[in-house]
């Protein structure tokens, strides 16, 4: 369960989270919509372990990540969260197997299983050599989830995964993410602009200047 | 006005962004550059010194007489050619040591008035000023001060000296006080000659009687007409043909210093071009915009070549600065080394002329030109979807690597060809055909690099990744995907290492051979030479005095007693050496077993006209045993059977070894110029020098060494006059080490998107950093591998080709692998050092400012 207390974040002078308590279940599916500086980055910044608040508490599981040091937030980011990003964000030197792999190196795990799972699931099967460059859009943003999922975090953070693709394949993503989710009953926190992404969360919550709308 | 708004846009914004690899390249070229131009400027000068010592104080003379056998000769014969030729200028002169400054002068005895005369005649051009002068001096003290000269304004001005002061000075094998007289203008002569009345001169060094030269003013038919009255033993020669034979003997020792200094630029190429291609990668989404917008490919081109242009001019600039500095190092080394192995010379002038300035500016526009054009049509390639793909733009390279690494062979097989070609046949006086060779194959390692580094990394990832686990991963991905831009770096590691360790090899092998010529000939116990010689050979008799002396001392139980002199042979100078080989074989084997060399030198003794000679005569006119060759004495030509060829480290022009015997039966000369002597069983040496100090040194200025200080002093020398070497060693390793820092860099800059991809997959800094540190490690092995390679290839040419051509020192090559493997060790911590440095950049890059969630 994540829960934010209280959060406050600035930038300078600037209060971009003003007071944030918001509750998430373990294997909830929330969608986040919000107009462009609204803090949707920030608040997903703060769950993730990227960033600590100026005020407030974030808890997940009932341990307090914001009064994190460093390295445990390093170790929090690397077994605990999963990222898909608006942008794909695969490392463009290293195959797609390689790139999947990736959470698991950093956990010094060999077992590749999971990997060579993720690409049959993800219908990638053929390109385990292939670097990014020579995948579609839509071959990439699926390498990304699988790599969000590849070392079985608890929490899914995805901003905008579908941003970058056309529509008709942005929709066969969305189905692949929850239907991953489905089964394997991850915590999935959206961030998104189009109402019809949000459809696919199980509760949408609303951000504005910093607070999130009752 | 579009190109200039274009410069400005993506060019000079574009140092102003990367002001720490623009910075770095600069100082890559300033370095190279400058260290060329220092290099050259020395060599120039030492030149312009044998030009300055040959054309005297009289710029008018065409023509000199000398002694064919290097020694003053009787003034008599000087009223006969003054008959033919009144304007004519008999000269005497010599080197003095300054010991208060260890420097020396160009002492020359003229006959004043006849000089005034003489500079007088054609007061054109140079001579204008030395004729003026003539009238503004101190006339009076120059005549009546015992030992009075005339001294030039720069050498008083680098001494804070002054008329009226006096200086202490070795000359010949005495110490005398010379007294300043007048100073001489600036720039009137050179800035080391120092003048003194003829007769002056005759008195106070004990040469009455005596000329070195008389320079003539005159045309082919009166030389040819002087020609004919001349006695054997003198010769008449054109200036400017003399001035060519000296140049002759520094024109290899210049190539090489200035090939190995050209190794030192490449290097900075590597840099330059390194810089250039990172920005074009950087600026790769600009330049595929602009394409698709309709930017022509020639504008790509002219864009980044003024990126080079512009850097390379700031580095030439700097590079001047840095050539003033290497310049005055470099003569210090240079004034040493030839005056060791050729002949003493004093070099004043280390300043850059202007014609200097112009060519390291040229030299570092050209190189920049060549280092960016490259990059520069790479980026006029660049397509526009490429700029929407990462990686897509490094991964176009991949097809060529084969097709690289074959030309790469190609040229290796090229380079190779041609240095042997150089060992076979040598068309050319200095080894031009193995410098070519050599570039092409410093050139094949380059274009071989980027498979070799794809070799490496198929064979090094697994076993890296066993140990650094995701690190190995992301380092080898990283260097996969870029191996093209990586080889770069690899390179720069890769020529400098090949550069140690081919001089290595080089110095190495010439220091254990040098110690088998000392253990041959450095045999005696105790060595005297005259204190105003600094060379190897002396050429200045000393007093009979001396010699006699040292063979009245109880303890002494031989001496032999050396006379050097010089030679023409095949219308070159050479060194001859007379020594006692009856001597020399008896005492040889107290410390040196050489059956073979005892052999020649009893066979020197039977009293048939036999020679020893240096390889390098051997090498250059294809002499060999028992051949005869040809030696013009006063007394004629004699023909000398050659017994001996062995090498001679003591000089450069070559070496004939006599018995004493033929120094007075052909030149009618006994005199010693340098001596050696053994004392018998059981005396100490020690004792034996501290008593000969005392009888010999209130009178004499003499240099007293004995065995192990002698051998000491060789090595020295032989130390010194690798300093240049050493230095460009240095810089180049700076050098290279900066360019794999800048590739790093590079890398840290273009990748914060990635390291942020890193951070927030959670990737500690520890990891982050191990990654860059292992990138750095295998440029580090691959380049050393590559280094190793090349410089044995290297080492082999310049020890089997270079040496043999331009020194005709023959090497046996000798690998210190202990010293390799030590220095390979550390260029390898250095370069991974360098990729620590990126990784403390790495940790200050905020992931959140690269990964943006809107």
């Amino acid at each position: 369960m994540i829960r934010l207390e209280r959060v406050e974040k600035y930038y300078g002078s600037h209060r971009v989270l003003r007071g944030i308590d918001l509750r998430i279940e373990r294997g909830e599916f929330l969608a986040i919509m919000g107009s462009s500086g609204s803090g949707k980055s920030t608040l997903l910044n703060l769950i993730g372990g990227m960033d600590r608040p100026e005020k407030g508490n974030v808890f997940v599981d009932g341990d307090n990540i914001a009064a994190y040091s460093d390295d445990q937030l390093t170790l929090y980011r690397r077994k605990r969260v999963g990222f898909i990003f608006q942008f794909f964000n695969l490392l463009p030197n290293i195959t797609v197997f390689e790139n999947i792999a990736l959470p698991l190196l950093l956990r010094d795990s060999t077992d590749t299983s999971r990997v060579k799972m993720f690409i049959e699931r993800m219908g990638l099967r053929g390109k385990d050599d292939a670097y990014p460059y020579q995948l579609s859009g839509g071959e990439q943003q699926r390498v990304a989830i699988a790599r969000a999922f590849v070392h079985d975090p608890d929490i899914i953070l995805a901003d905008e995964p579908t941003g970058s693709l056309d529509s008709e394949t942005g929709m066969m993503i969305m189905d692949t993410i929850r239907q991953v989710v489905r089964e394997t009953k991850k915590t999935v926190i959206l961030v998104t602009h189009e109402p019809y992404i949000a459809e696919y969360a199980e509760r949408i919550a609303r951000i504005k200047d910093g607070v999130i709308l009752p | 006005m579009t190109f200039p708004r274009l410069l400005k846009m993506l060019v000079i914004r574009n140092i102003r962004e990367d002001k720490f690899f623009a910075v770095l390249s600069v100082i890559g070229i300033a370095l190279g550059t400058g260290l060329f131009t220092g290099v050259k400027v020395a060599s120039d000068r030492a030149i312009s010194s044998f030009e300055s010592e040959i054309h005297g104080i009289s710029p008018v003379a065409t023509y000199e007489i000398y002694d064919s056998a290097g020694t003053d000769f009787d003034e008599r014969v000087y009223p006969t050619i003054r008959r033919i030729s009144p304007d004519s200028l008999p000269v005497i002169r010599t080197f003095g040591f300054l010991p208060a400054w260890k420097d020396a002068i160009d002492i020359h005895g003229i006959y004043s008035l006849k000089a005034a005369r003489f500079l007088r005649r054609g007061m054109t051009g140079a001579g204008t000023g030395r004729g003026a002068l003539f009238s503004a001096l101190d006339w009076e003290s120059f005549y009546r001060t015992e030992n009075g000269v005339f001294v030039p304004k720069e050498l008083c001005d680098r001494y804070l000296l002054k008329k009226g002061d006096t200086m202490e000075a070795f000359v010949y094998d005495r110490a005398v006080t010379l007294t300043i007289s007048d100073m001489l203008p600036a720039g009137t002569l050179p800035g080391t000659t120092v003048l003194m009345d003829i007769g002056n001169f005759q008195d106070a060094f004990r040469k009455t009687g005596l000329l070195t030269r008389i320079d003539l003013a005159v045309d082919e038919g009166t030389a040819g007409e002087i020609r004919a009255i001349l006695p054997p033993h003198l010769a008449i020669a054109k200036k400017e043909e003399l001035i060519e034979n000296r140049k002759g003997l520094v024109t290899s020792f210049r190539y090489n210093l200035q090939f190995v200094s050209l190794i030192a630029i490449l290097v900075g190429v590597f840099l330059l071009y390194n810089t250039v291609f990172m920005t074009v990668v950087k600026r790769r989404t600009e330049i595929g915009i602009l394409r698709a917008l309709g930017m022509e490919r020639k504008t790509v081109i002219f864009l980044f070549t003024a990126q080079g242009l512009l850097l390379g001019l700031v580095g030439s600039l700097i590079g001047i600065a840095f050539g003033q500095l290497a310049a005055y190092f470099s003569v210090i080394a240079v004034e040493k080394t030839v005056s060791t192995l050729y002949s003493t010379i004093a070099i004043s002038d280390y300043l850059l002329s202007g014609r200097d300035v112009l060519m390291s500016l040229a030299l570092g526009t050209c190189i920049s030109l060549i280092a960016s054009l490259v990059p520069a049509y790479e980026a006029s390639t660049i397509r526009p979807h490429e700029t929407s793909r990462e990686g897509s733009f490094e991964g176009r390279y991949r097809p060529y690597e084969r097709a690289l690494a074959c030309a790469g062979i190609a040229s290796i097989v090229i380079g190779i060809s041609l240095a042997y070609l150089d060992y076979r046949y040598a068309p050319f006086s200095f080894p031009l055909l193995a410098y070519i060779g050599i570039l092409f194959m410093i050139g094949g390692f380059t274009l071989v690099s980027p498979f070799t580094l794809v070799l490496m990394l198929k064979l090094l990832k697994r076993p890296a990744e066993r140990f650094f686990r995701s690190s190995a991963t992301l380092s080898a991905g990283d260097l996969r995907g870029n191996a093209y831009r990586f080889s770069v770096a690899l390179m720069s590691v890769a020529t400098s290492s090949a550069l140690i360790f081919s001089l290595l090899i080089v110095i190495f092998s010439l220091r254990g051979s040098l110690q088998s010529w000392i253990d041959r000939n450095i045999t005696a116990d105790i060595y005297i030479k005259p204190a105003s010689c600094k060379a190897n050979y002396c050429f200045a008799p000393m007093s009979e005095d001396i010699v006699r002396a040292v063979e009245s001392i109880p303890e002494v139980e031989a001496v032999d007693r050396f006379r050097g002199l010089h030679l023409d042979l095949f219308g070159k100078k050479v060194v001859a050496g007379f020594f006692d080989t009856g001597v020399k074989r008896t005492f040889l084997q107290r410390r040196h077993r050489d059956r073979e060399y005892e052999t020649v030198l009893r066979e020197m003794e039977n009293g048939e006209p036999v020679v020893g000679i240096s390889e390098f005569l051997a090498i250059r006119h294809g002499l060999k045993k028992n051949e005869t060759i040809e030696i013009q004495s006063p007394a004629g030509p004699v023909p000398f059977r050659i017994i001996d060829i062995s090498s001679s480290y003591s000089t450069t022009s070559g070496y004939l070894a006599f018995h004493r015997r033929w120094l007075k039966t052909l030149w009618g000369l006994d005199d010693t110029t340098q001596m050696s002597a053994y004392v018998k069983a059981g005396a100490d040496v020690g004792d034996v020098i501290a008593g000969l100090k005392a009888r010999l040194l209130p009178s004499y200025a003499l240099e007293i060494m004995n065995n192990r200080e002698l051998r000491g002093k060789i090595l020295d020398i032989f130390n010194k006059s690798f300093a240049i070497t050493y230095a460009i060693e240095l810089i180049s390793i700076a050098v290279s080490l900066t360019g794999v820092i800048s590739t790093l860099l590079s890398l840290v800059i273009e990748r914060k998107r990635e390291i942020g991809i890193l951070r927030y997959l959670g990737t500690d800094w520890g990891q982050i950093r191990r990654t860059f540190v292992l990138s750095a490690g295998c440029i580090g092995i691959t380049g050393i591998m590559l280094g190793t390679v090349l410089g044995l290839l290297m080492s082999l040419i310049l020890i089997h080709v270079v040496n043999t051509i331009s020194f005709g020192w023959e090497i046996q090559f000798r690998i210190p692998f202990l010293f390799l493997a030590v220095l390979s060790g550390l260029v390898f911590l250095t370069t991974v050092l360098a990729g620590s440095l990126p990784a403390t950049i790495a940790k200050k890059i905020d992931p959140k400012r690269f990964i943006s969630f809107e």
